[in-house]
């Protein structure tokens, strides 16, 4: 993006797995609009590397390693960017379990398995926005972006607990934003398509992705940065009446 | 928002209503609105109102449903600024309609709905696609309803007429993606513009209002904002989709 919306400048933004993938790069683009961003990261080398390179290149970051599903860990999270910035403006539930999903039948699935896709895309969505909303809330502004997946509206087979966790987080962004929008806070989620990134996923391999990219409307690879400027106009002001919305960026493969 | 400046953005009927604010937000954000409307007169006073602004702008008399007014409007654009970046297919019939039961919707009206909320749109795509086909960039946005995701009776006619617009808005943009132009549409809650209509009374209002997340009336500010980002650069990869901007009443 040559030029992000104004007002992200000075807003305090945590991303969830911002140490690699597509979270990296939105954790770029937040740090070169001038945000104060939260690398919120499992793998904590990943973590440290990405808010190196953003503060490297002139912006604002820290890195605070996180696991999502630990209630703990989350809420020292909250505490860590309380302390450094003293607010929160915008929450980015990016992390999720998805390149290790394993490609099988419902009757293969093992339920271990299950509950890990459960624990990580829905749970952690769940503990990241609980942790923010009181601070949102007082501060009467807040947005909360969740990543779910167009892999809800195509409805995938063999991929059942993946597209479960993130079509439930399309439910959570609804219920949310009915609870927070008195309170100035907006939900959305946002739905990308097969995105190309440097992780090598397990189920979609790169012939499937292929596929896929000739049933777009707009057919060519998607890459992180197409989702860069659906997440910053979210995160926004612009989008202020905007809310409990599911926003689909994959070129026009899916609808909702 | 990146890139519209000096982009040229049809707009129509910009003469009032939303359909202005669409105009005075482009305008604002540096592109060139071409203020349509069937009444020329409250196209000229929206064109006023923008240059007195500094703003650059083109108003011009259509009708949507009429296929050589349309061809003539884009005549008109090109002549004068020699490109269209933007359609924004705002016109349509609604605040003109009664709310009836459907036994009493004479068919003369259901025509007529048809004719300007469906037909007008697909007109208006049609007379501006060649050139932006041409030019490998374009981004057109139709104005569908949040009335449809409540199925709201009474306005039968209305309501089927926004709900075409939402399949029209995901068939176009298959045809047309490859050739850099996205295609979505907006699906607008209950906005509080200077058009007085009978069936919304402060009462009604309110009741609305309660059942949205966020809990005050829609302006036509909050749709502009969101139709400059679907006109924007930042929104290439979004094309086919429905944006509901109801303050959370709906979902599609």
């Amino acid at each position: 993006m040559e030029s992000a919306p104004k007002d992200l400048a000075g807003r305090v933004v945590i991303i969830t797995g911002a140490g690699q993938g597509i979270g990296r790069v939105y954790a770029e683009h937040f740090g070169a609009a001038g945000s104060k961003v939260v690398v919120a990261e499992i793998n904590k080398e990943n973590g440290e590397q990405a808010a190196k390179a953003i503060n490297d290149a002139g912006g604002t970051a820290i890195a605070v390693p996180t696991d999502v599903t630990s209630e703990d860990s989350v809420k020292a999270l909250a505490e860590t960017v309380m302390d450094t910035y003293g607010g929160i403006q915008v929450l980015i539930n990016n992390a999720a379990m998805s390149s290790v999903v394993k490609s099988r039948l419902i009757e293969e699935t093992p339920l271990e398995d299950w509950d890990a896709f459960v624990r990580v895309n829905v749970n952690g969505t769940f503990l990241c926005s609980r942790a923010v909303v009181p601070i949102m809330r007082k501060a009467k502004w807040g947005r909360i972006i969740n990543i779910s997946s167009a892999g809800v509206n195509m409805g995938m087979g063999k991929l059942l607990n993946y597209v479960t966790s993130k079509a439930a987080i399309i439910g959570f962004t609804r219920g949310l934003a009915r609870e927070v929008g008195p309170d100035g806070i907006t939900t959305n989620a946002v739905l990308p398509g097969p995105v190309f990134t440097e992780i090598a996923r397990e189920a979609e391999t790169a012939a499937f992705k292929e596929l896929l990219v000739t049933r777009q409307s707009i057919p060519r690879k998607e890459v992180a940065e197409d989702l860069v400027g659906t997440v910053m106009f979210l995160s926004s002001d612009a989008s202020e009446f905007l809310t409990g919305q599911s926003v689909t960026v994959d070129g026009g493969l899916t609808h909702l | 928002m990146n890139g519209l400046k000096g982009r040229v953005a049809i707009i129509t009927g910009a003469g009032q209503g939303i359909g202005r604010s669409y105009a005075q937000h482009f305008a604002e954000a540096g592109a060139i609105p071409v203020i349509v409307d069937v009444n020329f007169d409250s196209a000229k006073a929206v064109e006023k109102e923008i240059r007195e602004t500094g703003g650059d702008c083109l108003a011009v008399a259509a009708d949507i449903s009429n296929e050589e007014q349309v061809a003539a409007l884009v005549e008109q654009t090109l002549g004068t600024y020699g490109r269209i970046d933007v359609l924004l297919n705002n016109a349509a019939l609604f605040s003109s309609l009664t709310a009836r039961p459907v036994l009493e919707i004479p068919l003369d009206e259901w025509r007529s709905v048809m004719e300007v909320n469906i037909t007008g749109q697909f007109i208006c795509a049609r007379a501006v696609l060649p050139h932006m086909i041409e030019r490998k960039w374009g981004r057109i946005i139709n104005i569908s309803s949040g009335t449809v995701t409540m199925g709201l009776p009474w306005l039968l006619h209305y309501v089927t007429s926004k709900a075409a617009v939402v399949g029209m808005t995901r068939s176009l943009a298959r045809e047309v993606g490859e050739h850099g132009v996205t295609v979505n549409v907006i699906l607008p809650g209950s906005t509080q513009t200077e058009i007085e209509r009978s069936t919304t009374t402060p009462e009604v209002r309110q009741k609305i209002v309660d059942m949205q997340c966020i809990k005050r009336t829609e302006t036509p500010d909050d749709l502009a904002r969101v139709a400059l980002f679907l006109a924007s650069d930042d929104s290439g990869f979004v094309t086919g989709q429905s944006i509901a901007v109801d303050g959370g009443l709906t979902h599609l």
